[in-house]
This record gives C-alpha cells, sequence and structure tokens, in this order.
C-alpha cells in the first residue's frame, strides 16, 4: 500500500478535490484525468448551460463512447421496426452510434432514462472551456464497466420497439471514448436536463 | 516485529493522514493535497450496535423453546448455561445487473373438443436491477448463519473491545464471484422467461463492504445434551437453533401422513376409471406427503432451524429437495 | 496482546489479529500494519469446556443417525484438549486475493473433510497466550514450504492453532473418535455406530398401504372400511410411538 499524491499528468500541479471522484480536474491547464494502475489523461468537453430553470447547476458526467455495430441477424415476433437503422449506413447491417452511459451514481431507472434518451439523440451543445465554479458530480463508474453496459443500451433500444425482440445476433466495437459534461439543473422534481 | 508497521504520512507535507478502509481517495487536512492510495485498500468496514442484553437474549431463546415442533416439556427442563455475545463478519455486496432476456413459453389449453392447442408466447424482459448479497466471512461452524437478514439499525465501533470478534478468513474476491453469480441468477430467475432464445446480462459489482453484527449465542442443556440458539443483537429475533424434538409430534405426523397418503392414493386409483392420468396424480400426491411426513418421523428427534448444512427433518428442505429432483427428472425426460 | 513499535514515536502499540490499520495511542498518528514479509502465529480460544463439550457430544449422539441410545450408551474413554495447527495463507493470484488453507501438520482430524479454520476470535499467539492447559500440537511442515509453492504474490501468511476436544468412545466393544470445535460447537466425526431406518420405513410402508386399500374398499363397504380406517390409525399411532421412542 502506498499514498501519493494526486498530481496533474500534464503540469504536475497538485489537485485539490473535496469529493470523491474517479476523474480528476486540473483547473490550471485544463486536463482531466483518472488512475488505474498509472495517471491516464482523458478526453473530455463540457457543454454549455442553456434556458433558465431555476434551481442549483450540475455537471453529469457521461462517458461518450463511439461505436461501430454489425448486425447479423435478428429476429423480432409481431414487428418490423428497426431503431438501429437510423445509423445503419450499408446494406450489410453495420454502422456507427456515440452511446452515452451516465458516469454518476444513479439508480437503476435514471441510468437507463439518461442512457437510452441521450444515445437516441445526441445531445447537441456549445463547448465551453472549463466548469465556471459549476458542481460536477462525481463519476462513479471506470470506462471499463461503461462498455460493458454500451450493449445493454443497444438491446434496450431494439426491445423497446413494437414487437417482442427474440434474437440479436451482433456485435458492438468500442473505437473511441470520451467524456462529457452535461449541464442539469436540481429543483425539486428531481434532476431536469439544461441544454 | 518493527518491519511490518507503516506509518502513514502526507507525501506533499509529511503530516500524518488517515486512511478509511475501502477508500481510494482521501484529503490531506493539512495542505488539502488529494492523495490517492495505491494497492491494497482494503474494504469498507462498519459494525452494528449491540442492542440486545443477556436477559433479552435468554427470553428470546426460551419464548423460541415453545414454538414449534420441540419436546414438550423443554420449557421446564432445559437449564440456559452460556449466554454471550460475538460480532461475526459478513461480507455485503451490492451488485447491478442490466441487460435482457428474450425467449417464448408455451401455453398449452384444451378446447371444447377436447383437442389441445399449444401457443408460443414471445417474451421480451429487461433486467435492470440492484441485488443485495449478503454471506458469512468466516466458516459458519455450528451457529447456522451464514447470510444476513438485517441491514439496518445503528452503525458504531462502540462495543468492539468489549465483545469478541470473529475474524474474517475468507476471500474478498470469492465474495465478490459469488454475489456476482448469486445476482445473474436472480435477475435470470426474476425475468420468469422458460424458453431462452437470447440472453444478454452484464453483472457490475458496485460496493463492497464487510459488516461485523452482533450475535447472541445462547447454550443450554436438556437432559445431559447441549443445544443451542443464536439470536440477533439488533433485532433481538432468534436466527438459527438445534432443540430436541418429541416423539409424540414425530408419530403424530406418520399417523396423519399415512392416512392422508394413503386416502389420496386410494382416490386416485378410484377415479382412474375416469382419466388414467388421475391414478398417477393420486399416488404421486399420496407418495410426497407420505415422504414429507416421513422424513420428520425418521429424524425430527431434533428440531433445527437456521442455515444449518443439513436440516434432515425440515418440510421447507424436504420440499426442496423434491423440487429439485423433479427438474433433474424433467431436464431428464427432455 | 502483541505489539508493534509506531514509526513515528518508537511507543508499542498493541494490535490483534484482524487489525489493518490502527491509531498509536501516544502520538495519535495512524499505522498500517502490512503482513505481506511476515509469518504470524494466531490461536482461538477456548470457548466451550469440558462440561459443555461433553453436552455436545451427547446431542450429536442422540442424533437421528446414530445407533439408538448412543448418547446414553457411549463409554467416554478418553478426552484431550489441544490446539491444531493449520496454515491459513492470504495470497494475490492475477490481482484476486486467494485464501489457501494448508496443513501444518501430518495429523489429520477425522471428519473433517476439508482442512479449515473455524469460525472464533483470533489472537496474536506469543509468549502470553494463555493456552489454558491444552496440548499443543507442533507444526511438523514448514510455513516456507507453501509460502514458495502456491501461487501469487503473499498477502499474509498465518499458523493458527485452533481449540479442540477430540473425544473417544466406546460403543459395543469399538473404539470412536469424535472431534469437537471448542470455539463455535461443530462436532466432526467420520465413523460412527449408525441407526438402521428399517422399522421406521415399515410403519410408514405399512400405514400407507393399509389407507389405499381401505380408501378403494370404502367404495363397496364404507362401515367396514371406516372401522378398518379407526383400528389402523389406532395401529400406526401405537407402532410409530414405539419406535420414535426406542428404536
Amino acid at each position: 500500500m502506498r499514498i501519493v499524491q494526486v498530481k496533474c499528468p500534464s503540469c504536475n500541479s497538485p489537485i485539490y478535490s473535496k469529493q470523491r471522484d474517479q476523474l480528476f480536474y486540473c483547473d490550471k491547464c485544463n486536463v482531466l484525468h483518472t488512475r488505474n494502475g498509472g495517471a491516464e489523461k482523458l478526453d473530455f468537453e463540457i457543454a454549455e448551460f442553456s434556458g433558465s430553470s431555476s434551481g442549483e447547476r450540475v455537471f453529469v458526467p457521461f462517458w461518450r463512447l463511439y461505436c461501430s455495430f454489425i448486425i447479423r441477424s435478428k429476429s423480432v415476433e409481431g414487428g418490423h421496426v428497426f431503431r438501429l437503422m437510423s445509423w445503419m449506413k450499408d446494406e450489410d447491417g453495420s454502422g456507427t452510434l456515440f452511446i452515452h452511459i451516465p458516469a454518476a451514481d444513479f439508480d437503476p431507472s435514471t441510468f437507463k432514462r439518461l442512457a437510452i434518451d441521450y444515445t437516441v439523440s445526441s445531445p447537441k451543445y456549445r463547448s465551453r472551456l472549463d466548469f465556471g465554479g459549476v458542481r460536477r458530480m462525481p463519476a462513479m463508474m471506470s470506462r471499463e464497466e461503461a462498455v460493458e453496459l454500451a450493449d445493454f443500451v443497444v438491446v434496450t433500444m431494439e426491445a423497446e420497439k413494437p414487437g417482442v425482440l427474440q434474437r440479436l445476433d451482433y456485435s458492438l466495437t468500442v473505437n473511441g471514448s470520451k467524456v462529457v459534461y452535461l449541464p442539469f439543473v436540481m429543483g425539486q422534481s428531481g434532476l431536469t436536463p439544461a441544454l | 516485529m518493527a518491519d511490518i508497521s507503516v506509518g502513514l504520512n502526507c507525501p506533499a507535507c509529511g503530516g500524518a493522514v488517515s486512511v478509511v478502509e475501502g477508500e481510494s481517495t482521501l484529503l490531506c487536512p493539512y495542505c488539502d493535497s488529494t492523495l490517492f492510495i495505491e494497492g491494497d485498500q482494503g474494504v469498507t468496514t462498519i459494525a452494528f450496535r449491540n442492542k440486545v442484553n443477556r436477559e433479552g437474549a435468554m427470553k428470546a431463546s426460551r419464548l423460541w423453546w415453545s414454538r414449534g415442533w420441540k419436546a414438550r416439556d423443554l420449557k421446564r427442563v432445559g437449564r440456559t448455561i452460556e449466554v454471550y455475545p460475538i460480532y461475526l463478519p459478513f461480507w455485503r455486496a451490492m451488485t447491478r445487473v442490466a441487460g435482457w432476456i428474450c425467449g417464448y413459453e408455451i401455453r398449452r389449453h384444451t378446447d371444447s373438443k377436447g383437442r389441445v392447442h399449444e401457443q408460443k408466447v414471445p417474451k421480451e424482459v429487461m433486467v435492470l436491477n440492484d441485488y443485495r448479497f449478503s454471506e458469512i466471512a468466516t466458516d459458519p461452524g455450528d451457529l447456522g448463519i451464514r447470510s444476513l437478514r438485517n441491514f439496518s439499525g445503528e452503525t458504531s465501533f462502540a462495543d468492539f473491545d468489549m465483545i469478541p470478534t470473529f475474524e474474517a478468513t475468507t476471500s474478498r474476491d470469492d465474495a465478490v464471484a459469488r454475489a456476482k453469480s448469486d445476482a445473474q441468477s436472480r435477475a435470470r430467475s426474476s425475468a420468469k422467461v422458460s424458453r431462452v432464445t437470447m440472453e444478454r446480462l452484464h453483472v457490475l459489482p458496485r460496493r463492497l463492504s464487510m459488516v461485523y453484527y452482533p450475535v447472541w449465542v445462547v447454550r443450554y442443556t436438556y437432559r445431559d445434551r447441549m443445544y443451542m440458539t443464536t439470536v440477533d443483537g439488533v433485532t433481538g429475533q432468534v436466527l438459527s437453533g438445534r432443540a430436541p424434538g418429541d416423539p409424540l409430534f414425530q408419530s403424530l405426523a406418520i399417523t396423519a401422513g399415512t392416512s392422508v397418503g394413503g386416502l389420496a392414493a386410494a382416490v386416485g386409483i378410484i377415479m382412474s376409471s375416469v382419466a388414467a392420468e388421475l391414478m398417477i396424480v393420486g399416488l404421486l400426491a399420496g407418495g410426497i406427503i407420505l415422504y414429507i411426513t416421513y422424513r420428520f418421523f425418521r429424524h425430527g428427534s431434533e428440531i433445527v432451524e437456521g442455515e444449518f448444512k443439513n436440516k434432515p427433518a425440515s418440510v421447507s428442505q424436504t420440499i426442496k429437495e423434491l423440487q429439485s429432483a423433479a427438474r433433474t427428472l424433467q431436464e431428464a425426460y427432455r | 496482546m502483541a505489539s508493534i513499535k509506531c514509526p513515528k514515536c518508537a511507543a508499542p502499540v498493541a494490535f490483534d489479529a484482524g487489525t489493518r490499520f490502527i491509531k498509536c495511542s501516544y502520538c495519535d498518528s495512524q499505522i498500517h500494519i502490512d503482513r505481506s514479509g511476515a509469518g504470524f502465529y494466531y490461536a482461538v480460544p477456548f470457548v466451550i469446556d469440558e462440561t459443555n463439550a461433553m453436552g455436545l457430544f451427547r446431542r450429536w449422539a442422540a442424533g437421528s443417525k446414530k445407533a439408538k441410545d448412543l448418547d446414553k450408551r457411549a463409554q467416554v474413554a478418553g478426552v484431550q484438549k489441544q490446539y491444531f495447527p493449520v496454515y491459513m495463507l492470504k495470497r494475490n493470484v492475477n490481482g484476486k486475493e486467494q485464501v489457501f488453507f494448508e496443513p501444518a501438520g501430518s495429523t489429520t482430524l477425522p471428519g473433517l473433510h476439508a482442512l479449515k479454520v473455524p469460525a472464533g476470535d483470533l489472537k496474536i499467539f506469543d509468549s502470553s497466550f494463555d493456552t489454558s492447559g491444552a496440548e499443543l500440537i507442533k507444526p511438523d511442515i514448514e510455513m516456507i514450504s507453501y509460502v514458495d509453492s502456491l501461487p501469487g504474490k503473499p498477502k499474509e501468511q498465518a499458523l493458527v492453532f485452533f481449540p479442540i476436544w477430540r473425544l473417544t468412545y466406546v460403543f459395543e466393544q469399538k473404539r470412536y473418535d469424535v472431534i469437537i470445535d471448542a470455539s463455535a460447537g461443530e462436532v466432526f466425526s467420520a465413523v460412527f455406530p449408525t441407526r438402521s431406518s428399517a422399522a421406521y420405513m415399515l410403519v410408514a410402508a405399512f400405514g400407507f398401504l393399509a389407507f389405499a386399500f381401505e380408501g378403494v374398499l370404502a367404495l363397496s363397504s364404507l362401515t367396514a372400511a371406516l372401522v378398518l380406517m379407526a383400528l389402523t390409525v389406532i395401529g400406526v399411532f401405537a407402532a410409530s410411538f414405539t419406535v420414535a421412542r426406542r428404536l
């Protein structure tokens, strides 16, 4: 067991944080990193707030996974609408999409709602350079876990279409990942997107 | 043995820091640096406060004596010899399962002309749930306790020095592996899809902790023989126990079992003139009733409650064994 | 209790078998105990005394599978209070924690199917530990042979002495051995005099067949069947009560 000081892998300045978070952000040089064996810099984006909903503003971390898929065969009882169709490029059943996995600690139903909503329609935003003093929700999920759950999101999108899914033979490859901080407002009714 | 002690200092300012087991990061109280623990971080440990006293444990144990099919003179003859609390270690894990199980089930129905129709009902079931798992972190010995039943109560290490603490001797990663397979099988059975065509389940361990739970051990004698009960130190409920049985209940059980079972078989034989299957149904029902009561008759001289390895007289264990035997037969038949 | 030297102020700090982190009571600094490089000796205190061990043996001997009245008729020929040694090795195998139990001596315990450390309050075993008069079975296999041959990296290794009562009893001119775990009260035995199920089965089979026959008979002659049933109830009850009490 060894205790090390968390320092930015880019500018080597120490990182001060008040919360337990898997992701460490350096506000000196604007670098995000995680530690799994050693320090690893992460690609990330911060989305600008818009709208005027009142409440506490908060940034929620998502893993945005750039994935390609190939569908080999599929069978559905009593339905034929095909959601992955919209991302399909070729006749052969392959395509690419962005899968969004919420990385903060959510209960199962919130997790699913956020993942499906942002994967079905990728959020469009102006990105900003820093957090501007707005609180970040701590990330509790590693990229490896997010990759595991990408498959769940894909199958959920297919299964929640009309008809009863019986079989989906496909493969999913994660080609790239990025951490995206999306803006939310914490109100009386819970989290509401502030994009 | 000075070489085994390692002082914990902030690498930035040298100040002494305190590590909370199971946490990977901490803040230096002097210089505010974020510190990261590399290597073995340990496991979050909590202890439940003991809320039961000696009298409470004895009272619960004596109440338990008079419940169920235990020796009728136990209350009169039984003597409590020892009552003492212990802390038992448990692994507690939270596991999230996310996935889909697709398939179908076959429904059979008979129409007015007596023809049997088979209908295939397709199913797609989402599984998205957090499952809690607990398992004793030591050899359970003869305590009859294997998992936690209660997860709430005041947590504090205040009683830790007063109550003997049983040490954890099982592997943390083995416990996580069992938590994962337990969550997977519970998720699978919750989906209730009998014929599976596609299963994609993802099992993610989320939190693991070590829970020290107070348990009172009550040892008592009955005619020179020593029996025991264990009492939950938080809720005051009896968790497990061994008690002498009573030959009267054993013989009443078999008398009832042979008469009801025999008559069920007779009804089956009589009804076989209407439909041949009814004879098999009757004989089977009679046989099952007979077997359950026979087990109690044969082994009911000791009543065992709780998570013991072997509970030959227990009706619920007999039924479970019969169910698994039926499942094996069914699969062999297929 | 054993103690270590505080790396800050050199004061002795008492620690126990399960301790991983401890606070120095003099300078209040937290100390991590790293067990990967050292071998430890642990022992579990005796909780069950001789009288209670005999009571546990009698309860076990009265079990439904043991010969009838074994609890009363077994002659206890010898009682030994012993500490039995087992190695407990915690190792990190490919990033996963594994616990191995290995024999520390060539003697084995009857009825103990897998080597284990029974549930108990592990204490550091040193000169101050009170063995309460129990015979210490000396390990004759070195710990180092396991440390070198087992897979993975060491996390903790210990020789654990666990408390047992070793009972020898005679039943119908034959000697049997039984081991009682003196911490959690488990009873181990490899061979013991057994009881036949024949009488139990006979009563059950007779009752079942008689009632099945009488049930069918009720169709043709209800009164005769009812009388026979009443007789069977009395007969089965009397027979089963005798069997349950005496066999």
